[in-house]
């Protein structure tokens, strides 16, 4: 550690997402209204505000009132205010619109946005404010003191190749020791992951569960679609009772449409393919009309934490606040994130500039953050809503009834399934006793390169790249095990659940040797690999800073 | 010491295909330091890391915006930034650009009786400009030594060492200080920026001088405007290049002799051709008889070439220059003459070989110290020879030692370059005199056509100082027809050469170990990708090796499946990480087609596709293809490359 820089900050906040960002703003202006002085950083991976940032989005704009002031409100770059909102049922021959909303399904008053867009005004706003935003640099590391307390992070130390040898052009990554760390790095960070582990941050809470959502954004003729049109389905091609999800269909400015299905990694059919899903889902004609005669623009994946209030882990350690995604704030019913990352942040930032008031950053006065949470928003909507996402597994019917008690009784509910975690559900292909999804949409997995594309494709159109020269950044654990169980047994589950063809299962023509093909340098950081992988194969870790998905308005 | 660093901000490679009309839309692509300049910037790194006295700083010349490309350059271990940023600066060529820097580091008090004790380190050219000439064109501007294509330098005992890749191989050179490199993404990758490093960037001041901070007129910078002044050459219009392909020839049969037997049938029978629609005819140009025109020329007259020698021999594309020469002499008036110059040690020879191919005179430069191309001499000799000749073109192939000669020569002259011709013509311009607004027209003169905006565009570029210089891209012209019976003269010539000259020596030149610069250079290029991995590419070598037998410049590719497979090295990828080649006749074997390939190859002039799914991809961005499985077709048409078939291809 000697040979690196080191650099002194009062709050490091990783992660240039709505939570990191709002915490960034919060603090900014509470220490602005105190007239203190503090150094406040945010580093980001992706090589500028938004380029690692996906979302649907339909947003209920309350929080950015809060967080913002009214002439700050007025700029934020919202695309369009919701219109029409219709919720219907697909079959695979046709389709039922729904009467009415599922419960916290309205979206009066929310509004379609582009999360980077966002995301790149509040960073200019946070900017102003005289918060140090540094884009480009990944973490891989936290730091800690030596009564083992977290003091802060390393950036990744870059120049190295494939085999971990350092080439001419070796740096040593910076040291940030900060008073505070706050974690924002989005739906299953690394370091989070790290700290959870280490400080078991998750006792007696459930396992984390995810879904994944594959979006598109197209460009398509005029008329197909109308501005703030918000459509949400259920049904095909998704099984239900096995596979929790839906698709959602809103109508951008300027014709454009953003879309995406978006799937819970709870199946248990080891070569599911959300991906591919996502592909027939288009070719269904009541999604399909939307985008004739247009092009593709963009294209992403991302996961989400929808476990609920009861996955949520303690989000907070001796100089360590975890925010937004990474701490798992997302209300599943609502199919919504966006407003409760920034309420997290409010809340982190207003216990962090408690900290610096009493001159204390140990759990005890963090635990404010905790208070602070469950005394907002936050709580008054996962509360009461945190069975629902388990007893979905019970199907829409069942699943639905069960719902309706919970809205009843306040989220209470006898019978909730057990959660368990999403690699654990995979099945092995000789367990599996549904039909294997290849067989299910056997004749259907042809990509006609016009509305439908494979995955190397939809890469391109997400604009990744990783530098060649880098250590893998995706770890397979256990060579061995890997081999005999994910691969033999599994059939390598994650070449089917990554939407991003980074993972490949080679058989060789004349052995019949089953070997992986890994493809880091097409990874979207999506994490679907880490969350999905059996036996704990696979594990996500950062990539050199600025490498990855380039979105502009995903 | 101090390394100085140039640099330019160029739109992100990746957003350069955006946009459905083909057009970069620039104010909302990213940007990021162009990347043969990222290469420069790594050089100077390493130089210090040897020296770690120097100082280093970097200097750009564009918009304030380029200041976010500075900024990251300061992150990567630079001490200081300048950037020159004047609007009157816009519209500016590579020898106004040229000129422009050299003030800028002259105001730095860095030149001739300034301080002394400097190397300049530059990308080899831009991707947005891809000339190649501005690290040239400063190098004169100071009057220093340089060195061009630079892979790697080091510094040892008061010179630089360095690496340069030449045509099919490389050549190590030694330079005294001062002197300027420009380097090639070929090298030691340029480092990531530290966290701490931009910390401290950000912090730092980026001094922004004007052109009058820095003694700079407007007489040859900014547009340029024919008898006025500004930049020696401007853009006088751009087209759109289509290039879409018409379908593939499907090789037919029920097995693979039948299936090659029908692709060899195919190939000699030719392509598909797209039918173009039939444009309106262009209304007959109506010639403005009552407008004043204007020879420029001054009593400029004759067409001037290099022959360049390579190992003894004229090097083909100086040959093929004798075509586009010709034909602009026979544009012009009657008895314009084509002037050949050839420089080495005893080509007295070759000079009857230049009169067999076309040219009128040859003037030869015999001097034993000249065996080898060396930049300072070479451009000195031009110098006096167009003192001399007063030649009104002069045409240069643009090879390694063609393109960094000819802008250097231009400085000397006053004149512009324009690099890399696809085409040549004689035409006129008609010109607005803006207070006047008399029109007038320029003519005649050079219209110089080259592909730009990764060959999407066809600008068309024209000078207005004498002798107008371009160089022409080699394999687009053909050798003129030999003709022993015609006559011309063979002068001597005896510049007269300053030790100083001599500054810079050649220490050996390696050919045949170029690395993979031959992948840029080969006529064919057999590519394999994920169906070839069954026997590690083997059969895919085999072909490449038996085209060379046969006397044809073959390589052999990969996709980046197969570099992450580890059967192909890097260097051998081809697409949009990799290399983009346009070879005569590109096979890609077992390849899928992925839009990240295809970016890499589709300027090729003849594809051929083999491939045992027809509904692969590869087959839409083809001309001919087999659809077969690579065990059975590869063999087959190794054996049938063996017995002489070389894909339409003359043997040299």
């Amino acid at each position: 550690m000697s040979n690196c820089d080191v650099i002194l900050t009062d709050v490091l906040i990783v992660g240039g997402g709505p939570a990191g960002l709002a915490t960034a703003i919060e603090l900014a202006n509470s220490l602005k209204q105190k007239g203190e002085e503090k150094r406040i950083m945010l580093i980001e991976k992706g090589s500028s505000i938004g380029s690692h940032i996906l979302s649907g989005a339909v947003i209920r704009p309350k929080v950015f009132k809060d967080l913002l002031t009214q002439e700050e409100f007025d700029g934020v770059p919202f695309d369009s205010k919701v219109s029409t909102d219709v919720t219907v049922k697909l079959n695979e021959n046709g389709e039922i619109e729904l009467p009415f909303h599922p419960p916290y399904m309205n979206n009066e008053g929310n509004y379609i946005a582009s999360l980077a867009q966002v995301c790149r005004y509040l960073a200019e706003l946070a900017e102003k404010k005289g918060v140090e935003i540094y884009t480009g640099f990944s973490v891989d590391d936290m730091l800690y003191n030596e009564d083992g307390k977290i003091v802060g992070v390393k950036t990744k130390d870059t120049g190295i190749d494939h085999n971990g040898k350092k080439l001419k052009n070796f740096q040593a990554g910076t040291v940030v020791e900060a008073g505070i760390t706050i974690l924002a790095e989005g739906t299953r960070g690394s370091l989070t992951k790290k700290v959870t582990e280490r400080f078991t941050l998750d006792s007696g809470k459930n396992p984390q569960i995810y879904s994944l959502g594959v979006k598109e954004i197209w460009k398509v003729p005029e008329g197909n679609i109308e501005v703030g049109a918000v459509y949400h389905t259920f049904g095909y091609p998704l099984q239900d009772k096995s596979e929790f999800g839906g698709g959602f269909i809103y109508g951008l400015t300027d014709n454009r449409v953003a879309l995406g299905l978006v799937v819970g990694l709870d199946y248990a059919d080891p070569s599911f393919d959300t991906h591919a899903a996502m592909q027939i889902w288009k070719t269904h004609p009541y999604v399909s009309k939307f985008l004739d005669g247009g092009s593709l623009l963009e294209f992403g994946g991302k996961t989400l934490p929808e476990g609920g209030w009861n996955s949520i882990p303690k989000y907070y350690e001796d100089n360590l606040m975890i925010v937004g995604d990474s701490a798992g704030f997302l209300s599943t019913a609502r199919l919504k994130g966006v407003h409760l990352a920034v309420r997290s942040g409010i809340c982190a930032a207003r216990t962090a500039m408690s900290a610096f008031e009493k001159g204390d950053t140990s759990k005890k006065t963090l635990s404010e953050y905790e208070e602070r949470v469950k005394n907002s928003f936050i709580y008054k909507e996962m509360y009461p809503i945190r069975n629902m996402r388990a007893v979905m597994n019970d199907g829409m019917v069942l699943g639905g009834l069960k719902m309706g008690v919970q809205l009843v009784t306040g989220g209470t509910c006898l019978f909730v399934p057990k959660t368990i975690a999403d690699a654990d559900e995979t099945q092995k292909l000789s367990d599996y006793k549904g039909v294997p999804f290849k067989e299910r949409f056997a004749g259907k997995l042809e990509w006609d390169k016009k509305l439908t594309f494979d995955k190397v494709t939809g890469v391109y159109h997400s604009k990744a790249m990783h530098d060649e020269h880098q250590p893998i950044h995706l770890v397979i654990n256990n060579k061995a095990q890997f081999q005999s169980s994910n691969i033999e047994e599994y059939g390598l589950t994650v070449a089917a659940a990554c939407p991003a063809e980074v993972y490949e299962l080679h058989i060789d023509r004349n052995s019949g040797d089953k070997s992986l093909r890994l493809h880091a340098e097409n990874c979207v950081h999506c994490k679907t690999c880490d969350i999905k992988s059996p036996n704990g194969g696979i594990t996500w870790t950062t990539p050199y800073g600025g490498d990855g998905p380039e979105y502009t308005n995903m | 010491m101090t390394i100085i660093s140039l640099m330019k901000q160029v739109p992100l490679p990746s957003e350069m295909r955006m946009g459905d009309d083909g057009l970069m839309d620039r104010t909302k692509a990213k940007s990021i330091i162009n990347i043969d300049c990222q290469y420069g910037l790594e050089a100077g790194l390493q130089i210090k890391s040897e020296y770690p006295d120097a100082k280093l700083i970097v200097c750009s010349m564009g918009p304030p915006s380029f200041t976010t490309s500075l900024e990251n350059a300061l992150a990567m271990g630079y001490d200081e930034a300048y950037l020159l940023s004047d609007r009157k600066l816009g519209g500016s060529d590579t020898y106004a650009t040229g000129l422009a820097i050299s003030h800028m580091l002259k105001h730095l008090d860095f030149g001739k009786g300034k301080d002394e004790d400097y190397i300049i380190v530059a990308g080899r050219q831009t991707s947005d400009g891809d000339t190649a000439h501005v690290p040239s064109q400063v190098a004169e501007f100071m009057g220093i030594p340089q060195g061009t294509f630079i892979e790697t330098a080091e510094f040892i005992d008061g010179r630089v060492h360095a690496k340069r890749i030449i045509e099919g191989g490389y050549q190590m050179m030694s330079l005294p200080l001062p002197c300027a490199m420009s380097f090639t993404p070929t090298g030691i990758d340029p480092r990531r920026s530290t966290l701490s490093g931009a910390v401290k960037a950000r912090k730092a001041e980026i001094k922004i001088f004007s052109i009058d901070d820095v003694s700079l007129t407007t007489d040859f910078i900014g547009i340029g405007v024919p008898g006025e002044g500004g930049s020696p050459t401007i853009v006088s219009k751009v087209a759109t290049i289509k290039s879409e392909r018409a379908p593939a020839k499907m090789a037919e049969g029920h097995n693979e002799v039948e299936l090659v037997e029908s692709l060899l049938a195919q190939m000699k029978e030719g392509k598909n051709t797209l039918e173009v629609k039939e444009k309106k005819a262009k209304k007959a140009k109506k010639v403005d008889d009552t407008l004043r025109r204007i020879d420029f020329r001054n009593g400029a007259s004759g067409i001037l070439t290099w022959a360049e020698v390579v190992k003894g021999e004229i090097s083909r594309p100086s040959l093929e220059l004798l075509t586009p020469a010709r034909d602009l002499a026979n544009s012009l008036e009657d008895g314009t003459t084509v002037t050949t110059v050839i420089i080495g040690k005893n080509v007295g020879e070759l000079a009857k070989e230049l009169i067999a191919h076309g040219a009128d005179e040859v003037i030869v430069i015999d001097d034993d110290r000249l065996e080898e191309y060396r930049i300072l001499p070479f451009s000195e000799i031009f110098s006096q020879v167009i003192a001399e000749k007063n030649p009104e073109i002069a045409l240069f192939a643009a090879t390694t030692a063609g393109r960094e000669l000819a802008p250097r020569i231009g400085v000397k002259r006053g004149s512009g370059v324009t690099a890399d011709c696809t085409q040549l013509i004689i035409g006129e311009h008609k010109h607005r005199n803006k207070e006047t607004k008399e029109q007038v027209i320029y003519a005649p003169i050079l219209e110089s056509r080259r592909p730009t905006y990764g060959e999407s565009k066809l600008a068309t570029i024209i000078g207005f100082v004498c002798p107008q210089i371009s160089t022409a891209r080699a394999g687009t012209f053909e050798v003129p027809v030999r003709d022993e019976s015609k006559e011309g003269k063979i002068t001597a010539f005896t510049p007269i050469l300053d030790e100083s000259e001599f500054a810079t020596e050649i220490i050996e030149t390696v050919i045949g170990e170029g690395g993979m610069q031959g992948l840029f250079e080969a006529d064919v290029i057999i590519a394999g990708g994920r169906g070839t991995t069954s026997d590690g590419m083997q059969m895919v070598k085999e072909l490449a090796e038996a085209l060379k037998a046969q006397g044809i410049n073959a390589e052999w590719a990969a996709t980046r499946v197969m570099v992450d497979e580890g059967v192909s090295e890097y260097a051998r990828q081809i697409g949009q990480t990799g290399k983009t080649v346009r070879p005569k006749v590109y096979i890609a074997v077992g390849i899928s087609g992925a839009v990240q390939h295809i970016a890499g190859m589709k300027e090729s002039e003849t594809i051929i596709a083999i491939n045992s799914n027809a509904k692969e991809t590869i087959f839409a961005n083809s001309d001919f293809g087999i659809v077969g499985e690579y065990q059975d077709i590869m063999p087959e048409l190794i054996e049938k490359v063996k017995s002489g078939f070389t894909f339409g291809l003359e043997v040299k």
